[in-house]
């Protein structure tokens, strides 16, 4: 398994989530491309992680701690999607202007 | 200390095409249902290539948050939010679309560039010389745990008090 095949895998995750979390009008799948966004982090996280520290293994600790913080803006977001919906009916990021009035 | 020969193949020919075709699923399908699940597969994706590079506390947390808990949420949320309004999204290609697919395109091709102008090997062989003295005397799981409860103790405790703030905050913002 070689190092580049990872890292180019890795930035192509990385890019298609940010495409999707540009364009999508759905809050529901641009959280889910956010998610995509922080497994590329990690992959890169962990594949560094083995190559050039495998004895100390820092990289799993932070990649440890991403999962956490993923966890955590994972049970806000659908939370306040979810609090959006039920005012406005509607998930669609360009209707949603509650801050606008 | 890795799998078998075959069956390490194997995963990582199911992996490449796994992975790539879960991203452009996750992005492209209309119904937002099936980017969820496939979502799932790039998760699960993930968790095995982290067994192939021998971390697999890693991949046991990535197994039991990721694919237990976050995709279970946002299948979720899917399930509890989405009505029929996904069909009014079919024959929406604006010009941002293309100007956002032109950036990305480009934002990846330069990653590439720099990625294969990088001469890994150097570093590797620099960084190996140092390790090759000290001894295999613990595993990967135990080398994680004495790290979290000594050099990286107030990192640990502070996140455990943001995900107890994050838990709270979304029973709070939800129930209301």
């Amino acid at each position: 398994m070689m190092l580049e095949h990872v890292l180019v895998v890795s930035a192509y995750l990385f890019s298609i989530g940010i495409y999707g979390l540009i364009t999508s009008r759905n809050m529901v799948r641009a959280l889910m491309c956010l998610e995509l966004i922080l497994n590329a982090v990690n992959i890169n996280f962990v594949t560094f992680s083995d190559f050039f520290d495998s004895r100390q293994l820092k990289g799993n600790i932070f990649s440890i701690f991403v999962i956490a913080i993923a966890a955590a803006e994972a049970a806000i977001g659908p939370a306040i999607v979810s609090s959006i919906y039920r005012n406005r009916k509607s998930t669609r990021i360009n209707q949603s202007n509650l801050l606008n009035k | 200390m890795g799998l078998p020969g075959p069956i390490h193949d194997f995963l990582l020919v199911f992996l490449g095409p796994g992975l790539i075709l879960g991203g452009i699923g996750v992005v492209l399908l209309t119904n937002t249902i099936y980017s969820a699940f496939s979502l799932g597969l790039v998760l699960v994706c993930i968790s095995l290539f982290y067994i192939l590079s021998n971390s697999h506390l890693v991949a046991a947390a990535q197994l039991l948050i990721y694919v237990g808990a976050i995709n279970v949420l946002i299948i979720f949320a899917v399930m509890f939010m989405n009505g029929s309004e996904y069909y009014k999204d079919l024959n929406l290609w604006t010009v941002g679309d293309g100007v956002t697919l032109l950036i990305c395109t480009i934002l990846f091709c330069l990653l590439m560039a720099t990625i294969s102008d990088t001469s890994w090997y150097g570093i590797i062989w620099t960084t190996r010389s140092n390790q090759i003295i000290e001894q295999d005397l613990i595993s990967n799981s135990q080398q994680i745990g004495i790290h979290l409860s000594t050099d990286f103790f107030l990192p640990f405790e502070l996140i455990s008090i943001i995900l107890l703030a994050a838990l709270i905050g979304a029973i709070a913002v939800a129930r209301q």
